[in-house]
């Protein structure tokens, strides 16, 4: 591998970094909040990328597609925690049994959406824009927008967390939520809001998925599911900011291990990575301590 | 503990009435499957995946099954069954609901005489089901590990993979093609030409600059595209699912490196060609692109018979219909239906154990015999007492003693119907 396809590898990792981070910290607040592994959310992120996509056909702009998949993504997650996933809960449904739940939940959306759009592809009608080049580094115009997106939503979420009194009540909410709730925070709707954000995060990482990716299905979204709970879990699972440290991590060691031994091996590599940080630290780069609890009703 | 024993004394006669059902179902699969001496109805299975990564196999094959059932009904049906029909099986391309999949349908299914399929993603777990409940494949299956197999009850009249790769580097090495690139998905359907296309390549003299077996349906490949650039090939030969091709040669070209591409037969089906198309845009896969496929003649009498068939049909195949008229794979499977719907009225027997020493039969030139062209034809000529030779849609059919005939190979443009250069299987044998 050439020096200059080392750095350009950089670049092109940060792009699926950008990707990846933006529908990890959606996945890990989901659980940090609610402790549901939403294994339905890469279906979720399909579902809001042909939202956005019939926005797009019907002549709207990028980010009116981008708006729409986000819209899709928070309505669809709100819905879906309070009148599906809460009421299982309630009844008493344990943390492995959610799993299922949510298992079949994915595959449900995913094959209403294999009915309705059939079994082909789709794209985008968008113009990748002008290559532009920084520091070795190529990228085009969308990937840019794609990188500034990422970081701009990991800024906002970031500061949502540590600097508002919502942002206290998720993270109170996820410590205990009995405590939470006797401290009189409400952490039903604390929850809501928690669904509704990391929801648009999972609508917004599906449509610049499927940007990036040219072409989408309807299983296009689960496809990428499994690095996504793995960027969750090598950042701690739910820890936004470990979250995002972990997608740079996963995202810029398989763009690099595809260019220094071989593409085959790019996601061994990142797996490797991930099994070796959890040998050591097993409660992720970001976690702190054993964090199993059961999930709260 | 009361509840217990209630629950228990309820479930021992409900599970002993389900065992004699499933029994009862098996029996019928294994028996005379479709009631050679009764007249009710018989199936056909399209047992290919539905939805997954290849849920194009499964419409493809289904569309040349529905319009040879409904032929042969239209003739009047098979040995006085009159009702002839085809159902689909979802294997979802992938063995692990594949087998359940087969499972399922060969115990519920009592009137099932014939399989469509499986696939390249099933066909090592599967066949062996179908063999041991002895019903008749005509896998679509590529894997060259059937080239040879001993299952008795499969068939393939479609080319392997192996061949496909071969047929490859001969069309490049024609084309002047001095170096090139092999990018292939890591999935076993995308690998099995793999070998042989650089095999063949290097044998007619060209260089292979580059291999890459890349990871499927990833955000992005640009890193691999990068590699590929460096090398410099003249052309790349390729096969992946349509997602992981789209996202490819979309960075290719972002990356201004897009030249010639040459595909094997599974880039010839309409979801690639819509994915990639869209992904590159449609000139530039118009001017790059050409894709193998099994030949099939798409002029002359037994095609406008192919023809006017599934237009009859039309409504009842996957939108739009069109796609399918030429296209070589579901032709193929038209012609499985009508070699079996054929054996079984030669044989006189709808059980699948007494017809299948048929199939071969009906499509083997013997002094005498009449050459027809669909089921009707053959039907009326063995009422009449006469030997018959099968040539159906997809050509002449020649079998070898492992029920594989290959066939000759064509390469079509991105509207997958254009043919650009035609070999034989003994022209492809020069790279062999």
């Amino acid at each position: 591998m050439t020096s200059s396809l080392f750095v350009q590898s950089i670049g092109f990792g940060l792009v699926t970094a950008s990707i990846l981070a933006l529908a990890s910290v959606g996945f890990t607040l989901q659980f940090g909040v609610s402790n549901i592994l939403n294994l339905a959310y890469g279906d979720i992120m399909t579902a809001c990328a042909f939202a956005g996509y019939a926005v797009n056909q019907a002549g709207g702009s990028i980010p009116e597609s981008l708006a729409a998949g986000a819209g899709c993504g928070a309505l669809a997650s709100v819905l879906l925690n309070r009148y599906l996933y809460r009421p299982f809960v309630r009844h008493g449904t344990k943390l492995f049994g959610m799993v299922v739940v949510t298992l079949a939940v994915g595959i449900i959306v995913q094959n209403i959406l294999l009915g309705a759009y059939g079994a082909t592809f789709f794209s985008y009608n968008f113009s990748t824009g002008r290559q532009v080049h920084f520091l070795g580094m190529v990228f085009d115009t969308s990937q840019l927008m794609i990188i500034g997106l990422s970081v701009v939503a990991m800024i906002l979420v970031q500061l949502l967390l540590t600097r508002t009194r919502l942002g206290k009540a998720m993270r109170a909410t996820a410590a205990n939520p009995s405590l939470a709730q006797a401290s009189g925070i409400a952490t039903d709707q604390v929850t809501d809001l928690a669904w509704l954000l990391s929801g648009a995060l999972c609508g917004l990482a599906g449509v610049v998925l499927v940007l990036n990716t040219s072409a989408f299905q309807s299983t296009t979204g689960n496809d990428f599911l499994v690095i996504i709970i793995a960027a969750a879990m090598l950042g701690g699972v739910g820890r936004p900011a470990g979250a995002m440290a972990a997608s740079v991590v996963l995202g810029v060691v398989t763009e690099v291990a595809a260019g220094f031994i071989t593409p085959s091996f790019k996601e061994v590599i990142a797996f490797g990575v991930l099994v070796v940080v959890l040998l050591f630290r097993p409660t992720g780069i970001f976690g702190q301590g054993a964090t199993v609890k059961e999930i709260p009703t | 503990m009361r509840s217990h024993a209630r629950h228990a004394s309820t479930r021992a006669p409900a599970a002993g009435l389900l065992a004699v059902l499933l029994t009862l179902a098996a029996c019928g699969s294994h028996g005379s499957t479709g009631g050679s001496g009764g007249t009710g109805p018989l199936t056909f299975a399209v047992f290919n995946p539905f939805s997954g990564k290849d849920a194009s196999f499964g419409p493809e094959q289904l569309a040349g099954c529905i319009p040879a059932a409904a032929a042969i009904n239209a003739a009047g049906g098979i040995l006085g069954h009159t009702k002839i029909s085809c159902k689909t099986s979802d294997s979802r391309g992938d063995p692990a609901d594949a087998v359940p999949a087969a499972e399922a349908l060969i115990a519920t299914t009592s009137s099932l005489v014939g399989v469509l399929g499986p696939s390249s993603d099933e066909a090592s777990a599967t066949v062996p089901l179908f063999n041991r409940a002895h019903i008749p494949m005509f896998g679509d299956t590529g894997q060259a590990v059937f080239n040879q197999s001993s299952f008795k009850y499969f068939y393939r009249i479609t080319p392997p993979d192996d061949a496909v790769g071969y047929a490859m580097a001969v069309y490049a090495h024609q084309k002047g093609y001095a170096t090139a690139a092999a990018v292939f998905g890591n999935d076993i359907s995308s690998q099995g030409s793999l070998g042989t296309v650089v095999a063949g390549f290097k044998k007619l003299g060209g260089k292979i600059v580059l291999v890459q077996s890349i990871p499927l349906d990833l955000s992005s490949y640009r890193t691999e595209v990068s590699a590929l650039a460096a090398a410099h090939p003249s052309v790349i030969f390729t096969e992946a699912d349509p997602q992981t091709s789209a996202t490819y040669f979309a960075e290719v070209k972002q990356l201004g490196h897009l030249g010639p591409f040459i595909g094997t037969d599974g880039t010839t089906q309409p979801p690639w060609l819509k994915a990639v198309g869209n992904a590159v845009g449609t000139a530039n896969l118009k001017r790059f692109y050409v894709g193998a496929q099994p030949y099939a003649p798409t002029t002359g009498a037994t095609y406008q018979l192919w023809l006017a068939q599934i237009k009859a049909v039309s409504h009842q195949v996957t939108q739009p219909a069109s796609q399918w008229y030429g296209d070589s794979y579901s032709m193929a499977a038209w012609d499985s239906i009508n070699l079996m719907a054929l054996a079984m009225e030669a044989a006189k027997s709808t059980n699948p154990v007494v017809f299948r020493p048929w199939i071969v039969k009906v499509a083997t030139p013997s002094p005498g015999a009449v050459v027809v062209h669909n089921f009707a034809q053959g039907k009326t000529a063995l009422s009449h007492g006469k030997t018959i030779q099968y040539v159906g849609a997809t050509g002449l059919i020649s079998f070898d003693r492992w029920q594989n005939s290959p066939g000759a190979f064509s390469f079509v443009t991105s509207d997958g119907s254009t043919k650009v250069a035609t070999y034989t299987a003994a022209q492809i044998s020069s790279a062999k």
